[in-house]
């Protein structure tokens, strides 16, 4: 399954404007060298895969916990607020999904557009709701989702910032690359 | 065998997360559990007593937490080589002084804080029985002076 192409280059754009290193005008002789060896350098980040791989097997398991929670508050909600949590999991659900699996091709197969993708999706739409969904005492926060939201905002957090320091590597090193190439 | 080992480490994981969830659970719904300790005629005072002591309970709890994903998420490299060091102990008999040094070091001072962690995670295994063995390591620890 790949992005849709206009998609892909939306989010090529801006990774380039926002990660590369603007620091960088003149390459040095000992740049060149260490570039040579660039084909053969991994980029993908551990900490990122470590925390997708968890987050991937704990997510069926907060989803669990949070329909069995609205189940049993549903009756004592306002109206609107059933509206409002029924539509926050569905929604959070569907973009955790397609997170799991950005970060996942972005980070093992080194691919800048999915991973700016996988980031973006993170920082502006699962972190304001499940920090909705902790902080907003009128929807009668239960012990258990404390729990289990707590935890997956810990995820969120942690990928946000792994996220951004693979990112920017990875961004730096296909500019790298495309530098060398016009010595080929 | 690598596909059980390679099983073994988000099970252990969710095994971990989920006595996590459970003690934020416990942590947030305390209020029946300080009653049920409490006479029917109770007051405001003793309340707040049995209240504060649950706090702190769970507070330990959740940094012994922190010991134990730290120790789950750098490296079982650690863990592996301090267990090994802990079988030599055992079966060439060491003197009982070396082991009075490993506890030793549980006395608070900063240079010793990270050799701490490893002997806190070498003396652990699987569990609940991390924090029974940290537990007991503080029982023993608090009233001991090392013998040099």
């Amino acid at each position: 399954m790949e992005l849709p192409h206009p998609v892909r280059r939306r989010l090529e754009d801006f990774s380039r404007t926002v990660f590369s290193d603007p620091s960088r005008t003149d390459l040095t002789d000992g740049d060149h060298v260490k570039y040579r060896e660039h084909g053969r350098e991994v980029v993908s980040s551990l900490p990122l895969q470590m925390s997708l791989y968890f987050n991937m097997w704990f997510f069926p398991w907060w989803w669990i916990g949070e329909v069995v929670m609205l189940h049993l508050k549903y009756s004592s909600l306002p109206d609107y607020y059933k509206f409002i949590l029924v539509t926050v999991l569905v929604v959070m659900t569907v973009i955790e999904a397609i997170r799991l699996y950005l970060g996942y091709a972005g980070n093992l197969q080194e691919k800048v557009p999915e991973l700016a993708g996988f980031w973006l999706l993170s920082i502006l739409l699962q972190f304001p709701l499940i920090l909705f969904q902790l902080f907003n005492e009128s929807i009668i926060i239960l012990p258990l989702e404390r729990g289990v939201h707590i935890v997956l905002g810990l995820f969120i957090l942690t990928q946000a910032v792994s996220g951004f320091a693979a990112l920017r590597e990875m961004v730096r090193h296909t500019e790298s690359q495309f530098h060398l190439r016009q010595f080929d | 065998m690598p596909a059980v080992v390679s099983s073994l480490v988000p099970a252990r994981f969710l095994t971990i997360t989920a006595h996590l969830v459970i003690v934020i659970t416990i942590f947030w719904s305390r209020d029946n559990n300080v009653k049920a300790g409490l006479p029917l005629d109770f007051t405001q005072e003793q309340y707040d007593k049995e209240d504060t002591d649950l706090v702190v309970g769970l507070s330990v709890t959740l940094g012994l937490f922190a010991v134990e994903l730290a120790g789950f998420f750098s490296a079982t490299a650690v863990h592996a080589s301090a267990s090994v060091a802990l079988l030599f102990f055992l079966f060439e008999q060491w003197d009982c002084d070396i082991y009075w040094w490993i506890l030793a070091i549980c006395s608070p001072g900063p240079p010793l804080q990270c050799i701490r962690l490893l002997v806190i995670l070498c003396i652990s295994t699987v569990g609940m029985l991390d924090i029974l063995g940290y537990i007991c390591h503080l029982q023993v620890c608090s009233p001991t002076q090392p013998r040099v």
